[in-house]
């Protein structure tokens, strides 16, 4: 009966992990707006490296912030990744018109 | 009602999905950050493309301190952190926990918001106002867009936080947790785009 207890604490331990992991989500944030503000701080360095290298860091800290901490990762988000697919398909047309069409 | 059968029992093992209505409240949360995306990208747009229209007013890359944006950056950063840490105090069924790790998060939101009234204040002494220029009108939209998102998340969050020290840790207050720590989360994935799109890139120039 004991034993039983204890392999469904620790099931139920497994299924929401400890901070641990959370705490190397966000030194891995830090380190990404790390290297970002770095870059930028450092200066004479290739302007379209740098723009890439930006966009590159962003997107690394969503995946972080969406992805394990919005637990996007998990299993039953296929609804919630359409729906901000979405938004972000919007986005990208209007970013696009908005960049290289406005000021042709 | 179904949503309130649990209340006086032991609360399930994932208290925001334990009901319908719950689950429902999640998903509709998501759409709704779907809206908010296409929301901030039409902002981001108008300003990538009056970014360079100053006029006479300073431009971005004399404009901006990155040290404040730093600091606001890691603030943000970290009350991210600390409401992960209240919904896992959620699912550890913990109430004081969660209670304690959402007023940390509040307490850093403050911060920040005062923080970007501190870097608004002196940027209009340095006349960057609202009706200086293209750049500068869209910038404060952005911004400040943001900023009003902050300060609704803290007045909500606050409020939560009176309702759980009442009613305590239940199937209904479980997922209102679940989905203000959603929101919090988004509101700091729209700061990294402001800081690497209005910041470093205007910076950079």
């Amino acid at each position: 009966m004991a034993d039983h207890h204890s392999t469904a604490n620790e099931r139920r331990r497994h299924k929401h992990e400890g901070p641990q992991k959370h705490i190397v989500s966000f030194i891995f944030s830090l380190l990404l707006t790390v290297i970002a503000f770095a870059v930028v701080a450092a200066g004479d360095v290739n302007k379209d490296f740098i723009y890439i290298l930006l966009v590159t860091m962003a997107v690394g800290q969503v995946i972080i912030q969406m992805g394990f901490w919005m637990h996007m990762k998990d299993r039953g988000h296929l609804y919630p990744i359409i729906g901000i697919l979405a938004g972000v398909f919007v986005v990208f047309t209007m970013v696009i018109m908005a960049l290289y069409w406005v000021w042709w | 009602m179904s949503a309130h059968s649990h209340i006086d029992g032991e609360l399930p093992h994932e208290p925001e999905r334990a009901t319908l209505e719950g689950r429902n409240k999640v998903l509709g949360f998501w759409l709704f950050l779907g809206g908010e995306t296409v929301l901030f990208g039409t902002l981001f747009s108008v300003y990538l493309s009056l970014r360079g229209q100053v006029l006479d007013g300073p431009p971005a890359y004399e404009l901006f301190k990155l040290w404040t944006v730093a600091l606001a950056t890691f603030l943000l950063l970290t009350s991210s952190l600390t409401s992960v840490f209240a919904v896992q105090a959620l699912h550890r069924n913990n109430v004081k926990s969660l209670i304690n790790w959402l007023i940390v998060t509040v307490f850093l939101g403050l911060c920040f918001l005062g923080l970007e009234i501190y870097e608004f204040i002196e940027y209009v002494k340095e006349g960057h106002k609202f009706t200086t220029s293209a750049f500068s009108t869209s910038f404060y939209t952005l911004v400040g867009f943001h900023g009003a998102h902050v300060a609704f998340g803290i007045i909500w969050i606050s409020m939560l936080i009176a309702q759980v020290k009442r009613k305590g840790l239940t199937v209904v207050t479980a997922p209102k947790v679940y989905v203000a720590s959603m929101y919090w989360h988004f509101i700091d994935v729209v700061w990294v785009f402001i800081f690497t799109v209005v910041y470093l890139m205007g910076k950079v120039g």
